[in-house]
């Protein structure tokens, strides 16, 4: 079978895919499915719109989009911005990348927390809760992406990092960057449709996308999901993070740490008897 | 993109091996060493 | 041979408390004259810290935010503390009675090691009153290794103060209370033994997740493996030094008996140190292979590595050694000296210098994390140095010969022989 003919098959898949797709949203049960967004990356014009309306969503101070020249550099996100487009030059010309939380399926931020700061909704949002959170920033050592900011001139200081607007799809609502992007390179969805969406474009236009969706694997698999025109490394993204999810890492050793417990003090206390001599104790 | 090959994740077991028996050789004659010579126990 | 004072001589318990605060000594001494300007500035900075935000005094920034507070006050303090479990585990578990008389100052360099430098911990965090968070119950973490990290120390602080807590007893005169706690010794030495394996390792755990951050060089899946038996041979020598320290600072206070003991003594530790050294060269070998770390090598990371591996493991692994054969305290205490760097180095390439070792920007710690860093060890040796000079820690306590306490004087005699 040519590549011609896969494609051929494929998109009839696509369109089965696209039928399920109908289907699963009927089912209105409350499945403990995670919510996503699939960022197409060929479509977005660096307009940053999402800036604009993250901000104010979430009381930052909101960004001169149109005069600020902020994508004359290449900027992470911080204290105050809870995500930002980065602007590429690559072989196929400018990209722009939008940059935020990747609200993990298993998230090493909250593995790693040691009160349950950082939190894992049953939606999927990863949010950080305040009143529990002891500023260890542990959270900013292990997650991947280095997504986690702290505010480090603050008496009462937070981390600050992408909530997925987590009030607002309590309310039903999408989030605000999705909404306010005027071009749909946002799509917000479950995952499971947004990969079948994704598939599809990349089926539909071999020829303007890489074969990969980045996040589909990524760490264990993201919420967010990227589509791109270049290979993901020349667009700011790590593609060496392996696709392990990362509380895996810590695994063995918190499991072994019981039988630690369980079987060193006997052990010990043994060796001390195997040493003793008899007139003692 | 993406390329799928076979990776062998245990290529270094031989030489592993090799370095672990090397490795009690030269504890038997560093723990020898640290014995002083003629020196109490 | 000195007296302990004790609260039925002195009448009253404040009284006591109050005869025993004051200080003795010379208060002149150019330890003194250096630490309290240190330890007054570390506060002021402190309120600064805690009043402008940790950005104020530090050079923390989004891509480190573990800096040398993290890096050295509590990941390197805990390995040098590791010579409490190592010695308790020899002397209570293996009743090697030939190291009885250091067991106390080791253990109380150990107690006071752990409250200072996990006190540390917390002048580090963001929101220090939550700390009571994973402590109450009302959110524990159990799936992160801090979590088990900080439990651990705090459950370590507490054996390790009933470990010592029959010295207290001694000093203040409470013969039952002090028998009680003795009886208690093998139980929280087991307790503290178990625990010290757990948070050493659970240390290097810590930066398992950080796997894409470290440097692959010093990255490995065994690395709770290597601060374990790391802080073994780091314990050790802690204690060679400390005990050639306070021996010669404390003079005073020694069984002049013991003095011909303490050269055995020092050789004992060090064939440990050095059989310890050479296990952990050789897993770090056996890492270094599976890996095929070999194209590494060529980088400045690769000479930096070799200078850790090689100059500061192997070299003072065999220096231990000829220091043993020898009978040589001077090459010991300096394989001693050049294991620790080794271990300072050790830790902070791993929670620092290779920690985003990809990145344009570096952290290096401000004059004001020194500083603090400073005032900790200084106000740790302040308090080191009254609890030494008030109750029996390197002397023995003559007025209660009742139970146990002939023992490690037998032993010393013996071993002295
Ligand atoms: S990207 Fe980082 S902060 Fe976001 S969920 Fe994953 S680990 Fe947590
Ligand atoms: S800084 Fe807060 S949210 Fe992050 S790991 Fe620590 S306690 Fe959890």
């Amino acid at each position: 079978m040519n590549r011609r003919d896969f494609l051929k098959v494929t998109g009839v898949a696509g369109m089965a895919l696209t039928g399920t797709d109908a289907k699963g949203s009927e089912s209105s049960s409350p499945s403990p499915e995670f919510y996503g967004v699939l960022v197409d990356t060929t479509r977005c014009i660096g307009c940053r719109a999402c800036e604009k309306a993250c901000a104010t969503e979430h009381d930052f101070p909101v960004p001169d989009i149109a005069n600020d020249g902020a994508l004359e550099t290449q900027r992470d996100t911080s204290e105050t911005a809870w995500t930002v487009v980065n602007r590429f030059d690559t072989s196929e010309g400018e990209v722009f990348v939008k940059k935020q939380c990747m609200h993990c399926w298993q998230p090493a931020c909250t593995a790693a927390c040691l009160t349950n700061a950082m939190y894992k909704t049953q939606e999927g949002p990863v949010i950080w809760r305040s009143r529990k959170c002891m500023g260890c920033r542990f959270c900013m050592v292990s997650c991947p992406f280095d997504i986690p900011k702290f505010e480090y001139h603050e008496w009462n200081p937070k981390i600050q990092k992408c909530n997925f607007c987590f009030d607002r799809l309590q309310e039903g609502k999408k989030p605000a960057c999705v909404e306010a992007c005027p071009t749909d390179a946002l799509m917000f969805g479950m995952k499971r449709d947004l990969m079948e969406i994704a598939r599809v474009r990349i089926y539909n236009h071999p020829e303007r996308y890489v074969h990969k969706i980045y996040g589909e694997h990524e760490v264990g698999g993201t919420g967010w999901l990227y589509l791109s025109a270049v290979p993901f490394e020349e667009v700011g993204f790590r593609t060496d993070l392996g696709t392990t999810p990362y509380p895996e890492y810590t695994r063995d050793f918190l499991y072994g740490v019981p039988l630690v417990l369980f079987g060193l003090p006997a052990l010990l206390y043994g060796m001390n008897q195997m040493t003793g001599s008899d007139n003692e104790d | 993109m993406e390329t799928y090959t076979y990776v062998n994740i245990f290529e270094t077991k031989g030489l592993e091996y090799l370095l672990l028996m090397s490795f009690l050789v030269l504890l038997v004659l560093f723990v020898r060493y640290l014995r002083e010579p003629g020196g109490k126990d | 041979m000195s007296r302990v004072t004790t609260i039925s001589e002195q009448g009253g318990f404040w009284s006591f408390l109050r005869s025993q605060l004051r200080p003795r000594g010379k208060i002149l001494t150019p330890f003194n004259v250096i630490s309290v300007p240190i330890i007054l500035l570390g506060l002021g900075i402190l309120v600064v810290r805690f009043t402008q935000g940790l950005g104020s005094v530090t050079n923390l920034s989004q891509e480190y935010p573990w800096g040398f507070w993290i890096g050295f006050d509590v990941i390197t303090g805990v390995a040098f503390a590791g010579g409490a479990y190592t010695i308790t585990f020899a002397v209570y578990i293996m009743r090697m009675e030939k190291y009885h008389p250091i067991v106390r100052a080791t253990v109380l360099n150990g107690l006071l090691a752990y409250i200072f430098y996990a006190g540390a911990l917390a002048l580090d965090l963001g929101r220090p009153w939550n700390i009571i968070n994973p402590i109450i119950g009302n959110s524990f973490g159990f799936n992160s290794v801090l979590f088990l990290v900080s439990w651990h120390f705090l459950l370590y602080m507490l054996a390790e103060l009933l470990e010592f807590s029959p010295v207290v007893a001694e000093w203040l005169g409470a013969r039952r209370a002090r028998r009680i706690l003795s009886a208690m010794t093998l139980a929280t030495v087991i307790f503290g033994v178990t625990l010290s394996c757990l948070h050493q390792s659970g240390l290097g755990a810590l930066y398992l997740m950080a796997k894409p951050k470290i440097h692959p060089l010093w990255y490995s899946e065994f690395i709770p493996i290597f601060f374990l038996v790391s802080s073994i041979f780091a314990g050790l020598s802690m204690v060679i030094l400390e005990g050639t320290l306070s021996h010669r600072v404390f003079k005073d206070q020694i069984d002049p008996k013991k003095h011909h003991s303490f050269e055995d003594l020092v050789i004992g530790l060090a064939k440990g140190a050095a059989i310890a050294m050479f296990v952990y060269y050789f897993f770090r070998a056996l890492i270094f292979l599976h890996d095929k770390q070999w194209t590494l090598l060529r980088s400045g990371w690769g000479a930096w590595y070799l200078l850790e591996i090689i100059g500061l493991v192997l070299i003072p692994c065999f220096m231990f050694a000829y220091g043993v054969r020898h009978r040589s305290l001077g090459i010991i205490k300096t394989a001693a000296v050049l294991t620790l760097v080794g271990i300072v180095l050790n830790r902070l390439n791993i929670s620092i210098i290779a920690y985003n070792w990809y990145l344009p920007v570096r952290y290096y710690p401000s004059w004001q994390e020194i500083v603090v860093t400073m005032m900790v060890v200084s106000a740790e040796i302040w308090v080191f140095r009254w609890i030494v000079l008030r109750m029996p820690v390197l002397r023995e306590a003559h007025e209660l010969p009742s139970d146990t306490q002939e023992k490690p004087e037998r032993a010393a005699a013996a071993a002295s022989l």
